[in-house]
């Protein structure tokens, strides 16, 4: 592999860890845009052009970004503090996630792929009459996921009852 | 159709005793209980004086419910219903006074009814249905005051020993379908006229059924019921136990002589049997303090004779001998009863003595029934005794041991029962009671007991009872002996009885007893210990497994009981794993997740 | 090639990181870590299977966009009223 191929495995593996260990919360997510930009470049790469954009736009750009903002909504920025309960289970963590990748590694092992497709440089002009044909369904179907999860968002940060009460205390008090 | 009368009249006593006994008076009960008997008694006679009768209905496939009334059934029903219908009248006033009054009649009718069944019956499970009614109906009278727990404990024990033999009867009958596909009793003595099919087979089960008479017939070694039931109220242990159920074993060998007769071996078998079960008997009966109970090993001693005869091939001696003992001992039976009665209840002979001034008519009773049974010439008991002893020599399986043997039993026999006299009637009276006589309904039935004591030996002489009963059995090739042998034995026998009595007579008279008498005595008393023996033997260990299955199987229960707490616990402990925590369960799931793609990939 | 082994041991971290973390939200960013993996690993064989691979990637994306919102709101709803985040404080599940 080249050596801006390596590079960016690097990265890529270096912020996992990052995002995986760092204490701070708004710290773990910066390293999780990190590691989303690097994907990002690694699409384009890999002939998934329109895909890297995407990458950029909604996933770093969109819901990192609305992570950080519950982070710092929820004050939890601190993250992992104090005594981990169950801090004696983490080599059995570590050992079950490389037992993953030792799973998933096994199946990739003696595949002999031929990276030799066309994709066209991924360019929406080649994605454009998949999605709109093959994939129509499952596009309006995650469109209409999309909506869904719109209003369930909503509703469930809508303020309740008790807290509009609250709420319409507080004013009526300020005004007084 | 009238046969079955017979049968379901006393049933319909049962009935109507156990139904609405309850609200009869004295003595309607037993008075309507001995009606039934009597008509059945002449139902019977006419239809055998009518020549026979059959009766047959569908059952279970391939047995029909059959009846037959031939000279054989006859001969028995008659005894059956005739002493019982003597025995009943007699119950009515020995049982006179019982709350259970009704409850007697009742079971003694079911007992009528079902000994019939044994005696009519032409195929074998009809007889079975009878065997075990009649041992249901000793249950329930021999344990008839069951409020006393010993007397609850003696019916248990007839009823299982008599168990042990019917398991012999039911082996048998089932080896006789295996064989010939029938049960029939007339359609098996035609089967077995030719050759035979499988003499080995056919011999065992000869035997099997001869254990089912071992056991309904007190041989030995199932012979330890009958003295327990003596707990039983008297007319019991005269019905029952002496005239008609324990003679149901010899009744069964005869009807099956055609089976007995070509068997050598089994018959051979059978007489031994007959013989030792005659000389315990009689051995035991010299230690017995129970007036009753002297009575009881008598019975024993005399269905030994019986089986000793059916053995040797004579069947129709055996019926002979069942005649004449149904009188005599249920006349001593009956006698010791009115004895009983006029002491207020004793039943310790060693408490009786010099009752003979006090009861004019039962002495009669007592010397005649005594003497019948220690074969005084010229009484029944000496004619069908001396039929036996011939036999053993005339007979094909018969052999001079056993006519030796069986002559020493009489001697014996004339012994102990003179014991059985004098200690009740003579001597000084060791008792503090006020005898009174029986009343008259008590008197009567053994007014003609006695009769018949003294005489049945005379309507049964060789010349009227062989030829009668001879079409219903198997023919056996006898010799006869010369007049002279003939009047020569019965000569010896005479000797030989009036030995035994005279001798009896005088030594119980007794005062002071020797020590080797003393010492016999108390072994006798004690039965020469056999129930001993039985209860270490067999019993308790049986016990003792009986108890380890109950403890092991209420274990077992619990155990499956417990099985719910087992499951509550395990539940328990799995819950614990649900700790609430989120991490925990992830750990699990990936865990889990990698499991399955471990076991999918390889 | 090698970027799928890449994705393989990206979401291997992710499951790490989700075992490990105690605040919601950083499990919840594991679980976008892991998804991410994926994603790589899908557009890594559709340079050998074709263009589909890039249209599921997209497919993907959109529905992890979904996820994030209702997810962060469940958190924002659980959590707002709680003075802390810790994953193990939500233990009322026990059993």
């Amino acid at each position: 592999m080249s050596l801006l191929e390596g590079l960016a495995l690097f990265l890529l593996l270096l912020s996992g860890v990052l995002v995986v260990t760092l204490r701070n919360a708004i710290h773990a997510a910066l390293a999780l845009i990190l590691n989303f930009l690097v994907l990002a470049g690694v699409y384009v790469a890999l002939d998934a052009r329109f895909l890297g954009f995407i990458q950029v736009i909604v996933y770093a750009g969109a819901i990192v970004v609305l992570f950080l903002f519950v982070i710092m909504l929820l004050f939890a920025a601190q993250g992992e503090i104090g005594f981990d309960p169950l801090v004696r289970s983490r080599p059995l963590a570590a050992l079950l996630a490389l037992g993953v990748a030792g799973i998933l590694a096994a199946g990739l092992w003696g595949l002999d792929l031929a990276f030799t497709q066309d994709l066209k440089g991924g360019l929406p002009q080649a994605l454009g009459p998949l999605l709109y044909g093959d994939w129509l369904f499952v596009l309006l179907a995650v469109g209409f996921l999309l909506m869904a999860a719109t209003v369930v968002a909503v509703a469930l940060v809508e303020p309740g009852k008790a807290s509009r009460a609250k709420e319409a205390e507080k004013r009526e008090e300020v005004a007084r | 159709m009238a046969l079955l009368g017979t049968i379901l009249l006393p049933l319909l006593g049962f009935a109507l005793l156990g139904l609405f006994g309850k609200r009869m008076r004295e003595p309607l009960p037993g008075v309507l209980a001995s009606g039934l008997v009597l008509a059945s008694f002449l139902l019977g006679a006419g239809l055998l004086l009518s020549g026979g009768a059959r009766f047959q209905a569908e059952w279970l496939p391939g047995i029909p419910f059959s009846l037959l009334l031939d000279n054989l059934s006859g001969f028995m029903l008659l005894i059956v219903t005739g002493v019982g219908f003597l025995i009943h009248v007699y119950a009515i006033g020995y049982m006179g006074g019982d709350p259970g009054y009704s409850r007697f009649f009742a079971y003694f009718n079911l007992f009528i009814a079902m000994m019939l069944t044994l005696v009519l019956a032409d195929s074998y499970p009809v007889m079975f249905i009878g065997w075990e009614g009649v041992g249901l109906a000793s249950f329930l009278l021999i344990g008839f005051w069951y409020k006393n727990p010993q007397y609850a404990d003696s019916a248990r024990k007839a009823f299982i020993v008599n168990r042990i033999g019917d398991l012999g009867f039911m082996l048998g009958m089932a080896i006789l379908w295996a064989l010939y596909g029938t049960l029939s009793i007339s359609e098996l003595k035609e089967a077995m006229e030719g050759p035979l099919k499988n003499p080995d087979l056919l011999a065992l089960a000869g035997l099997l059924l001869f254990l089912g008479a071992v056991g309904k017939s007190a041989q030995i070694p199932l012979m330890v019921w009958l003295p327990d039931a003596m707990a039983g109220p008297t007319p019991v242990s005269a019905l029952i136990h002496a005239a008609t159920m324990v003679t149901a074993g010899v009744y069964l060998i005869a009807r099956s002589s055609f089976l007995y007769s070509v068997l050598p071996d089994v018959s051979y078998a059978i007489a031994v049997v007959g013989l030792l079960t005659a000389a315990y008997g009689a051995l035991s009966a010299f230690g017995q303090t129970d007036i009753k109970k002297i009575v009881a090993y008598s019975t024993i001693s005399q269905l030994g004779y019986m089986f000793l005869a059916a053995g040797v091939g004579a069947y129709w001696v055996a019926l002979f001998h069942v005649f004449t003992h149904a009188f005599f001992k249920a006349l001593l039976f009956l006698a010791s009863g009115s004895v009983i009665h006029a002491l207020g209840g004793e039943q310790d002979v060693r408490k009786m003595g010099g009752l003979w001034k006090h009861l004019p008519q039962t002495r009669w009773h007592a010397l005649i029934g005594a003497l019948a049974l220690g074969g005084l010439p010229l009484l029944s008991g000496f004619w069908s005794k001396d039929a036996i002893l011939a036999a053993t020599l005339t007979y094909p399986f018969g052999g001079v041991g056993f006519y030796v043997g069986a002559l020493l039993v009489a001697v014996l026999t004339a012994m102990y029962a003179m014991r059985w006299f004098v200690l009740v009637f003579l001597g000084e009276e060791r008792g503090h009671h006020h005898p009174h006589e029986a009343p008259p309904v008590m008197l009567w039935p053994n007014h003609l007991l006695a009769l018949g004591s003294v005489l049945a030996g005379y309507l049964a002489l060789p010349n009227v009872l062989e030829p009668f009963l001879k079409p219903a059995l198997a023919e056996v090739e006898a010799h006869h002996l010369s007049l002279g042998a003939e009047w020569g034995l019965i000569a010896l026998s005479a000797a030989v009885a009036l030995l035994g009595l005279w001798a009896g007579f005088v030594f119980f008279q007794r005062k002071v007893f020797p020590a080797w008498y003393l010492a016999f005595e108390a072994a006798s008393r004690e039965a020469f210990y056999v129930d001993r023996a039985y209860n270490a033997l067999i019993v308790n260990p049986l016990k003792a497994l009986a108890e380890a299955l109950f403890y092991g199987d209420r274990g077992l229960l619990s155990g499956y009981f417990g099985l719910g707490g087992a499951a509550r616990s395990l539940g328990q402990g799995l819950a614990r794993l649900q700790t609430g925590y989120l991490r925990v369960y992830a750990l699990l799931f990936v865990l889990g997740a990698l499991l399955l793609l471990g076991v999918m990939r390889w | 090639m090698s970027y799928l082994l890449t994705s393989a041991l990206l979401f291997a971290l992710g499951v790490y990181g989700v075992l490990t973390r105690r605040t919601a939200i950083l499990v919840f960013l594991s679980i976008e870590l892991m998804l991410n993996a994926a994603n790589l690993s899908l557009v890594g064989f559709a340079r050998a299977y074709g263009l589909d691979g890039q249209v599921a990637a997209l497919m993907v994306i959109a529905v992890a966009a979904a996820e994030v919102a209702v997810g962060l709101g469940l958190i924002v709803a659980i959590f707002r009223h709680r003075e802390s985040t810790a994953v193990d404080d939500l233990s009322e599940l026990r059993g």
